[in-house]
């Protein structure tokens, strides 16, 4: 059996809002049960809407700050 | 047959599909109204921008705004309500350009059928998927593939709600055509808003020939409606208001419900043999009761036909038949 948890790195700094938006739904909907999914955004307003489209789907992420433009959300399933 | 690149429109011979846009030499047809217009001493008109090669008003600016733009290496994209999309998608399948559309998710089935028969990739969005364009879904969607930078080098936009082009092209056609069709007697002319293009390059031109005639802007009554193509201006934030919209060749702006316009484009259908759009429905219905004591000439824009929109008339006349049976009637075979 294998314990290892599978991390997915969704890398989204190149798109801004609504495209990072749909694009992490898309990467939320396909995650699969074990997996660990890390959205990283590049922008304020793609944080807040992708933090909202979680919220309204009843997922609460773990976040991370790295430098000013680099946000990380964290996810599990 | 005639030669050369040229448009023959006395033998009607082209070279390419595009050269059938409607122009002053080559107008789309003024057809009175009759049976529907109680006024006498007015004669209403539609100007039936149907009989444009790819079926709408939209053609002119299409034709007008993709012509001109460097898409060398890149694809088209732009949010529209169908017919936009429509013409930008025969245009440049005519002139061998790549073509995405992004569609709200309530147009007619039929228009998103024939975007992908056109080939054109479709993106269809929510009207709430963005905040920064509230209720404009497709907008918001354009407007984030062109500003983002994974994307942005590789689509170009004609974006018609800010392009001046969109106007140009009914400064320079329609209006002209109009002016030409009414001698120059036109009082009153009637359209939508929407982007706006229409009224303000038509509203200009008519204005410059005659400051007298009076211009008017419909508007659907609710900011949620199913008129596509049309857009509620009336409590706009400014930022939302097309950048293109000329206010002052505007007179009076008038707000027309889903069931009057509907309705009214099918009392034209079955009086006068015109079938239209709903957005049709909704201009005409204003102009048969704005101008009911005036006298003259009036023109209302008719953006397309009706066999776009059979899926939205369904519904209107199915009700009609089953009410017209539970009542004895209509049954005579």
């Amino acid at each position: 059996m294998n314990d290892e948890i599978k991390t997915v790195e969704c890398d989204l700094c190149g798109f801004v809002c609504p495209l990072s938006k749909m694009k992490a739904a898309e990467a939320v909907d396909a995650l699969s049960t074990g997996e660990t999914l890390n959205i990283v955004l590049g922008d304020t307003e793609s944080l807040k809407s992708v933090a909202q489209e979680l919220k309204d789907k009843g997922i609460k992420p773990s976040f991370k700050q790295e430098g000013e433009n680099r946000f990380i959300l964290t996810i599990a399933k | 047959m005639a030669a050369g690149n040229g448009p023959d429109h006395e033998l009607r011979v082209y070279s390419d599909i595009t050269q059938l846009i409607a122009s002053p030499l080559n107008p789309t047809p003024l057809v009175r109204v009759n049976r529907l217009n109680t006024n006498e001493g007015l004669a209403l008109y539609l100007k039936l921008e149907r009989y444009n090669p790819f079926g709408s008003v939209k053609d002119r600016i299409a034709y007008e705004m993709l012509k001109g733009m460097d898409t060398e290496g890149k694809t088209v994209v732009e949010p529209s309500s169908g017919n936009t999309g429509i013409a930008l998608a025969c245009v440049a399948n005519a002139l061998g350009i790549l073509v995405e559309i992004a569609v709200p998710d309530r147009i007619p089935e039929e228009k998103k059928t024939i975007l992908k028969l056109l080939g054109a990739k479709l993106m269809e969005a929510d009207d709430a998927l963005c905040p920064l364009f509230p209720s404009e879904g497709a907008r918001g969607l354009v407007n984030g593939i062109i500003k983002s930078p994974a994307t942005k080098d590789k689509y170009v936009s004609p974006n018609q709600y800010e392009n001046e082009l969109n106007v140009k092209a009914h400064y320079q056609t329609t209006g002209p055509e109009i002016w030409k069709q009414t001698s120059g007697k036109i009082n009153f002319f009637f359209a939508g808003l929407g982007t706006c293009g229409t009224i303000s390059g038509i509203g200009r031109y008519l204005k410059e020939q005659n400051p007298a005639v009076r211009i008017i802007g419909v508007e659907p009554a609710s900011p949620e409606h199913h008129l596509p193509g049309m857009k509620r201006i009336t409590g706009l934030d400014e930022e939302y208001i097309p950048k293109i919209l000329d206010r002052s060749v505007i007179d009076d702006t008038i707000q027309i419900g889903d069931k009057d316009a509907y309705q009214t484009a099918i009392d034209l259908a079955r009086k006068e043999g015109i079938p239209v759009g709903p957005t049709t429905g909704a201009i005409l219905y204003a102009a048969l009761n704005y101008a009911k004591a005036d006298k003259g000439i009036a023109v209302v824009v008719s953006p397309d036909d009706a066999f776009k929109y059979t899926s939205f008339y369904k519904g209107i006349v199915d009700a009609d038949l089953a009410a017209e049976r539970q009542f004895g009637l209509g049954d005579g075979i």
